[in-house]
């Protein structure tokens, strides 16, 4: 222990090691992944956000949204994400190809999001709900969202969808 | 044992005399040390009261709701940055490279080169956590400052940090230390983590989900290998310095080390189980967090083995600085014991998403890193600035409170999370209702907030006491 | 204990150094007696220290373990599993991954069955009945799987030929899944078009039938008549 280049090498191959047999493998199998169609020659999935969703996720990006919410479905046996509704199957990595910054969240103080575009209510309650918040919900009032911006993030809200077959979580017939 | 005395009150007196016995090694650092420490305690008052707020959002959502300036996800983004890379990064800077120069007799001549990082850092730091609450923030815990930050405190961190390997290269004796070891990992191993987390989070996001293991792989890194290994170097240092005699079974540190280092980057995916990342890469995060226990224990073997002895505990009591340490010590057991027991699926299952994380986390960064630092700067800020420090019921209040503060929170985030996540486990409850009827658990994580600011004042008013009210030392000092 | 006795404070710098003075070691005085333990392993004691061992074995444990772990939990590193409980629920639920396959049953069939019928499927005149063409291996499932299962003992007539059957009950001693591609192949072969066959198949009619002896063939044709094109 008394040679510093020694302990400069050992320290650098540990970090080294972790990095490309996580990160860099992952980056392997996962880099090169696009959409998929859900059925022989069907529509690719996950579809493109429409452009007012791409403005809203700027708007759940900047409230910081993502501290609350997650946007990850575990699959049946880990967690009852599947039974409560969040899901109809569990999420996979092709799921977020198109999204510039991921944003599965990592703490559930709210519901999960995944799929929120298929259970949301109309765009005129859920920007009502986002305002003032229904009594015994414990979410923060966004009365101070414009209507330009609060319009933008329901457009995001209602795009977020996983409810299509994917290669990796095939819907169950 | 200049710190004890009969009746276990800590009184904290400069060790040493005062600063005519400043040694030469020291009277280099005293610029260096002090800018760090200023800042860091100033950044740790700021992240207490952001704390505290976004504690307070959490049962009150509308508390201060009226401006997008205080949203819940802005003010925890903001209070835990403060808190990671203004405390705890600045108190590192300050300890860790007083440690390197006194273990290797270094005469630091070059000073204002670590404070000018210094202030860059801390400069950096600043903006990025303006534009945090200006809405500008990520989405990846701990990579949510804005991305042009990032180089700056990389080139920041260079400056201030890596002094810390010159001064082991360039060390006079051919010994060597665990302290040394741990100090030059820390800093050897962290500028690349940071680099690499920010390219493939920040400004390279690779598509699906690989910047989310990218960015746990930075998390547990920044977690394990830059503030875990900071800590043991303190510990390693404190324990067998203050106890006056070696530690135990040290010959097992090295083994220690190198186990330490070898897992610690692949527990990241544990992070994320059940999330959308292949399950091999989970199972190999389960196995390499149960694989960290290794480490956890030889450290625990060197340190409960030195305590243990010759009334080890009761003197560890006794000092100030001690007392603190080992709290530190006994905090990053747990953390260990915990990160391995609850990595398996099964309590993932229940505990994804909930609290217990955030406790587990916790331990590491209050428990063990900060508690540590505590310690080290009763040590330290006595030696240098010469004078003695002004209140020692402020030192009282600090450790109950801090420790109070620590327990209640852990306990409030552990035992939160674990209630939440069961009520979780039936479909049948909301997340609304599973909130209300865990909001005691909320509340005491309030009151947790509130002991951390007291205790932070009260570090805060003594230090600053004490720097002010220094005399200036000549560095014509004790030769060391 | 007393370590001061241990570790007595020889070798003391020259210069000015208090030694474990008022704040304990000093620091030159610390860096010097760990590298020597570091060196000289552990302090001169009587006795034998389990320490090391214990960590040795513990190590070794946990490596033991996850090795095994990671060999059940990996999905086969594959990129595309992300389900842990996927493998397991397939296997618990039965056959859906089950895919027949005439290159196993090719496979299968040459080491099974071709002394007999041959590997051209036209079995041996006045002796073993072809397969190819043969409307005995087409049509209903059941009454190859049955055939393959338990064998066949008795008069047969294939192609308007007549042979004295003794087949024997090959199947019993094969997987389901390997009937399933075997009968596959036969149903597929030379010439032959008839639909494949699952192992979920085989499984219900090796329930059904139990352990059985050889069939007659006019007992198999009463419950599985040939079908007429």
């Amino acid at each position: 222990m008394k040679n510093l280049n020694l302990i400069l090498a050992g320290v650098f191959f540990t970090v080294a090691a972790a990095w490309s047999g996580l990160v860099i493998t992952a980056q392997v199998q996962l880099g090169s992944l696009g959409r998929a169609p859900s059925e022989e020659g069907g529509p690719l999935f996950p579809s493109r956000e429409p452009g007012l969703a791409i403005q809203g996720r700027t708007v759940y990006l900047d409230l910081g949204c993502v501290a609350c919410h997650t946007q990850q479905v575990r699959p049946a046996g880990q967690g009852s994400d599947i039974a409560r509704g969040y899901g109809v199957r569990s999420s996979v990595a092709r799921d977020y190809v198109l999204q510039s910054q991921v944003l599965i969240g990592q703490r559930r103080l709210g519901p999960d999001l995944a799929n929120y575009g298929a259970r949301a209510k109309s765009e005129v309650e859920l920007a009502a709900f986002l305002r003032t918040p229904a009594s015994g919900v414990n979410h923060p009032p966004y009365a101070f969202l414009d209507a330009e911006r609060s319009t933008a993030l329901v457009a995001y809200l209602k795009s977020l969808r996983q409810d299509y077959s994917s290669p990796e979580a095939k819907l169950k017939q | 044992m200049s710190q004890e005395n009969r009746t276990g009150r800590p009184r904290g007196r400069p060790p040493e005399g005062g600063a005519s016995r400043l040694s030469r090694t020291e009277a280099g650092l005293r610029g260096p040390f002090l800018c760090f420490f200023t800042f860091a305690v100033l950044w740790l008052v700021v992240a207490s009261l952001l704390a505290l707020i976004a504690a307070v959002k959490l049962h009150r959502p509308d508390f201060l709701g009226a401006c997008a300036l205080t949203t819940y996800g802005r003010v925890a983004a903001a209070a835990q940055d403060t808190f990671v890379y203004g405390w705890g990064f600045n108190a590192l800077f300050a300890v860790n490279f007083w440690l390197m120069a006194q273990l290797g007799r270094f005469e630091f001549r070059n000073g204002w080169l670590a404070t000018l990082g210094g202030l860059a850092w801390n400069l950096a730091l600043t903006y990025g956590v303006v534009q945090v609450f200006r809405g500008e923030l990520g989405g990846f815990a701990l990579l949510d400052l804005p991305r042009e930050v990032g180089p700056v405190l990389i080139l920041a961190f260079l400056f201030a940090g890596l002094w810390s390997v010159v001064t082991y290269a360039r060390r006079p004796s051919g010994h060597n230390f665990a302290s040394q070891w741990y100090v030059i990992g820390a800093t050897f191993a962290f500028p690349i983590v940071f680099l690499l987390g920010q390219l493939m989070v920040q400004w390279f996001p690779s598509v699906g989900t690989v910047p989310a293991l990218a960015h746990a792989w930075f998390v547990q890194n920044l977690m394990l290998l830059w503030f875990g290994a900071s800590t043991l170097a303190s510990a390693y240092y404190f324990i067998p310095k203050i106890l006056g005699r070696p530690l135990r079974h040290y010959y097992l540190a090295p083994v220690g080390f190198w186990t330490f280092f070898l897992f610690a980057g692949w527990t990241a995916p544990a992070a994320l189980l059940g999330g959308p990342i292949p399950i091999w890469l989970q199972s190999v995060g389960v196995v390499a967090s149960v694989m960290s226990i290794v480490p956890v224990i030889i450290v625990g073997i060197n340190f409960y083995s030195t305590l243990s002895v010759d009334g080890g505990w009761s003197r560890a009591w006794n000092s100030t600085t001690l007392r603190f340490v080992t709290v530190g010590v006994v905090c990053f057991s747990l953390f260990g014991g915990l990160s391995t027991v609850f990595s398996a699926r099964d309590f993932s299952a229940v505990l994804a998403f909930t609290s217990f994380a955030q406790g587990q986390q916790q331990l590491l960064t209050y428990g063990a890193l900060t508690m540590t630092l505590f310690g080290a700067s009763y040590f330290v800020l006595p030696r240098l600035t010469g004078s003695l420090w002004p209140s020692a019921k402020l030192v009282h209040l600090h450790f109950w409170a801090a420790s109070l503060g620590l327990l209640v929170a852990v306990v409030a985030s552990l035992a939160g999370g674990w209630q939440v996540g069961h009520l979780l486990a039936d479909p049948a409850v909301s997340t609304a209702q599973a909130g209300d009827a865990t909001a005691v658990w909320t509340l005491a994580g309030s009151i947790a907030a509130m002991l951390f600011l007291v205790a932070h004042v009260a570090f805060a008013l003594n230090a600053f006491g004490m720097i002010l009210a220094s005399t200036s030392p000549t560095s014509e000092g004790r030769p060391d | 204990m007393n370590d001061r006795n241990r570790h007595p404070d020889r070798n003391r710098p020259s210069q000015g150094n208090p030694g474990p003075g008022p704040d304990g070691l000093s620091d030159g005085r610390l860096v010097e007696v760990h590298s020597q333990l570091a060196r000289d392993k552990e302090e001169p004691r009587e006795g034998f220290s389990l320490t090391p061992i214990v960590i040795v074995f513990i190590f070794c444990g946990f490596g033991f373990w996850g090795g095994l772990y990671l060999t059940r939990n990996s999905g086969n590193f594959a990129s595309t599993a992300f389900d842990v409980n996927a493998p397991k629920a397939a296997a618990s639920a039965g056959p859906i991954e089950f895919e027949p396959d005439a290159a196993k049953g090719e496979k299968l069939f040459v080491a099974q069955c071709a002394a007999c019928h041959q590997p051209t499927g036209l079995g041996v005149p006045g002796a073993f009945p072809p397969l190819a063409g043969s409307p005995w291996v087409a049509g209903n499932e059941e009454r190859l799987i049955k055939a393959v299962l338990a064998g066949l003992a008795g008069e047969i007539e294939v192609k308007g030929v007549k042979y004295n059957a003794n087949m024997p009950n090959i199947g019993a001693g094969l997987k389901d899944a390997q009937v399933a591609h075997i009968a596959t192949y036969v149903r597929q072969a030379w010439g032959n078009t008839a639909g494949p066959v699952m192992d979920s198949q085989v499984a219900v009619v090796r329930k059904a039938i139990g352990a059985r002896g050889q069939y007659v063939p006019a007992d198999l044709l009463k419950e599985h008549p040939l079908e007429t094109k």
